[in-house]
């Protein structure tokens, strides 16, 4: 068959001398198989097991050593844990888990491992090509001082009147963090964009907006930045701080291929009604690829979220639709200055959308709200059905009447999401509806809105130990409140909080149960 | 046209709530808006300074020949003691409904409550409680077409505060939609969202 390609991770020590007496004997290797020999399986991370579907692969197994056979102790256990988790990321990416595979064998096991080599091989070529379309390669340009003195203009940035106040709101100044947006901005103005310390400073940036809010020049740093990132991103291929090694990035990326058929949607409940015909489409986002992907950490459940949001619309006699092959908005492309994928990506959505004849959408994560009601019409496409977040269809019910909470004897404080707090249209909304819950008290104090402390960390991009000491002073001050219920309502600020909780040695003095609104809303309503 | 059947309301309340302007919005919506034939009997005198106010609505699609209500087919109540004066002439299968804060219920009769002088109250006029009775009355009894009530609202009320009426209008009448949806899922077994 033409151009399987397969990739196989082979072990240094075990499985590699098997594979080396296989060479010896002259015995018949795949010819699809492309050998990639490493240390131990165990560095293999789930980022780079899915890089190799990403860059084109067919199939990639990871052949390592025994258990216990393992020079390094851990590795066939990590092994383990990777493969399951990233075949169960390919399955709902619609690839299919068989196209991953795990392999362990002692040094003298020669035949074994030709005999797997040749079946995965077979395997793979019966499931044909991978639908996924590697990303075209692009030529790097140089930076021109127009295109950045373009940009600085565009945002006012050089009317900078030094005064300091953004550094002040700054979430990363205030961790402790050597960070200024007015430094930053001086020495862009300066020239020395091209200084690693810079491009460093660009990647930290949280693009929280919360120096936005308080710039009396009125410099929209997010907007600023997020420009920045995109002209960086095709300049050179340097370092883009990346978390979790560029998975999540490589995840959307992949998903701009046309003909990927991803599965999202394979476990949803079976009390949740949908109604395939209808005009409404509920767009649910990435939490299903969330909790494969921290399913040994955090106890994240984002699904949750999905299925309560289906539920509170079924509540209220709302039975919309979902999309068969659901995408993401591509929020983190777009963020980490990948324009060209998040374009490929909001396009394929809203043909989709389009293509059934959907009025209104209705999303409960606030990236995918922002994204598809005011970055896809910013960057050019063509939004012409009605972008709702479910907290306006959940006001706007729960304030006809005739529905009550049921008391909740404890007291909440909630954690403000900057994709909410950037939409003008919901960001009063979480307040109102924190305000119709019947807890037993709610720590109103920590509502900040325009200066409340961030999650630490964005689009999946510079995460560092200053991101960790931010949620670690977060929970200490939702702690601080006396209240043991977190409210959040972004699943991203759930992962981020949770991670901070599983620190060895802060970890019981911060951990604290956390809930999203949508779920809490879900568990307390009810018609009176 | 189908014949509707003949509906005998009393609404009821303190003096100074809008008891009989209510009423007159209703016969005004059935006859105006509805084509159809209605009276309005008020109470009148001290009642209308203080103490339980009263008035009584026919709406028939023939002619109406006597306008006085002894056992009426709805019975709106937003004060206790026009609750109790009342509560025993309505029909056995005539529907109750009352302003949830001011009448408290010893026994429980099946009734269909609203907050209405808090939901007016938080609208900013206490005063607006009766027209938001109004709407809750007609999603729960489909008395009147609602937009025959709109029309008679807009005409009744003082100038400048149609759209604040209208508005309670329609907070009354979401209300009460939501409160036979409520019921139809309770019936079903549903009343939560996870059970």
């Amino acid at each position: 068959m033409d151009n399987i390609k397969i990739i196989v991770f082979l072990c240094n020590w075990g499985p590699h001398a098997a594979f080396q007496t296989m060479q010896e004997n002259h015995d018949q290797i795949p010819p699809e198989v492309k050998m990639v020999r490493i240390p131990c399986i165990g560095r293999i991370s789930k980022a780079l097991l899915f890089k190799a579907f990403e860059m084109g692969a067919d199939g990639v197994a990871l052949v390592g050593c025994q258990s216990g056979g393992c020079r390094y102790g851990s590795g066939t256990v990590n092994g383990e844990i990777n493969t399951a988790d990233t075949r169960e990321i390919i399955e709902l990416l619609g690839l299919g888990k068989e196209r991953m595979r795990l392999a362990t064998f002692l040094p003298d096991q020669v035949e074994k491992l030709h005999n797997f080599l040749t079946s995965f091989s077979l395997d793979i070529k019966q499931m044909g090509p991978s639908p996924i379309l590697p990303d075209a390669p692009f030529k790097a340009h140089s930076l021109s001082f127009e295109k950045i003195s373009g940009i600085l203009t565009k945002y006012n940035a050089y009317g900078c009147q030094d005064c300091g106040k953004c550094t002040s709101a700054c979430p990363l100044a205030l961790s402790g963090k050597t960070y200024s947006p007015r430094l930053l901005v001086n020495a862009i103005i300066g020239g020395e964009l091209e200084s690693e310390a810079v491009k460093q400073d660009i990647w930290s940036c949280l693009t929280c907006g919360l120096c936005y809010q308080i710039c009396p020049s009125d410099v929209n740093f997010p907007a600023f930045i997020g420009d920045l990132r995109a002209e960086i991103f095709y300049a050179d291929n340097s370092e883009r701080h990346q978390a979790h090694g560029g998975f999540f990035q490589s995840l959307m990326r992949s998903m701009t291929t046309p003909a990927l058929k991803p599965q999202t949607y394979q476990s949803i409940p079976e009390d949740v009604e949908i109604d395939q015909k209808s005009d409404t489409l509920f767009f649910g986002g990435c939490g299903p690829y969330f909790d494969v992907f921290f399913q040994n950490h955090y106890r994240v459940n984002s699904s949750s979220i999905i299925h309560d949001g289906l539920r509170l619309l079924n509540f209220f006699d709302i039975k919309p639709g979902i999309m068969e092959h659901e995408r993401c908005c591509g929020h983190d492309l777009l963020w980490t200055g990948d324009h060209r994928n998040f374009l490929k990506l909001a396009r394929l959505n809203v043909e989709a959308v389009k293509r059934r004849g959907i009025k209104e959408l209705i999303t409960a994560c606030p990236e995918c709200y922002r994204t598809i009601a005011y970055d896809y019409p910013k960057y050019g496409i063509d939004v012409d059905f009605k972008v709702t977040h479910l907290y306006e269809i959940l006001e706007n019910e729960i304030d006809k009447g005739a529905v009550a909470f049921k008391t909740l004897d404890q007291k909440i404080t909630y954690q403000d999401a900057c994709r909410l707090n950037s939409s003008p249209e919901i960001k009063d909304l979480p307040g109102k509806l924190l305000s119709r819950i019947k807890a037993r008290d709610f720590a109103e104090e920590n509502i900040h809105q325009q200066t409340s402390v961030c999650c630490g960390n964005c689009a999946w991009t510079g995460c560092d130990a200053f991101s960790k000491a931010l949620q670690v002073k977060k929970l200490r001050q939702a702690r601080g409140t006396g209240s043991r219920l977190l409210i959040t309502s972004c699943p991203k600020c759930q992962v981020h909080l949770r991670c901070a909780m599983e620190d060895p040695l802060l970890g019981p003095e911060l951990i604290m149960e956390i809930t999203d609104l949508t779920n809490l809303i879900a568990k307390t309503i009810y018609w009176e | 046209m189908v014949k509707q059947q003949r509906k005998e309301v009393i609404i009821t309340g303190f003096g100074g709530q809008g008891i009989v302007l209510a009423g007159k919005i209703l016969g005004m919506a059935a006859v105006l808006g509805d084509k159809r034939q209605s009276t309005l009997v008020q109470s009148y005198g001290p009642e209308s300074r203080g103490g339980a106010c009263c008035a009584q609505v026919i709406i028939s699609d023939d002619t109406i020949q006597y306008p006085y209500i002894t056992c009426p087919d709805i019975l709106v109540c937003m004060s206790q003691s026009a609750f109790e004066k009342y509560q025993a002439q309505l029909k056995p299968e005539g529907v109750l409904l009352t302003d949830r804060d001011l009448v408290i219920m010893d026994e429980q009769k099946d009734h269909f409550s609203i907050p209405a002088t808090r939901i007016a109250e938080d609208l900013g006029r206490k005063m607006m409680a009766n027209i938001i009775m109004i709407g809750f009355t007609i999603a729960i009894t489909g008395l009147i077409s609602s937009s025959a009530v709109r029309e008679s609202i807009k005409s009744s009320v003082p100038p400048g505060t149609d759209k604040l009426n209208l508005k309670a209008f329609s907070k009354g009448f979401d209300y009460g939609m939501a409160k036979l949806k409520g019921l139809r899922k309770k019936a079903s077994g549903r009343s939560g969202v996870l059970i």
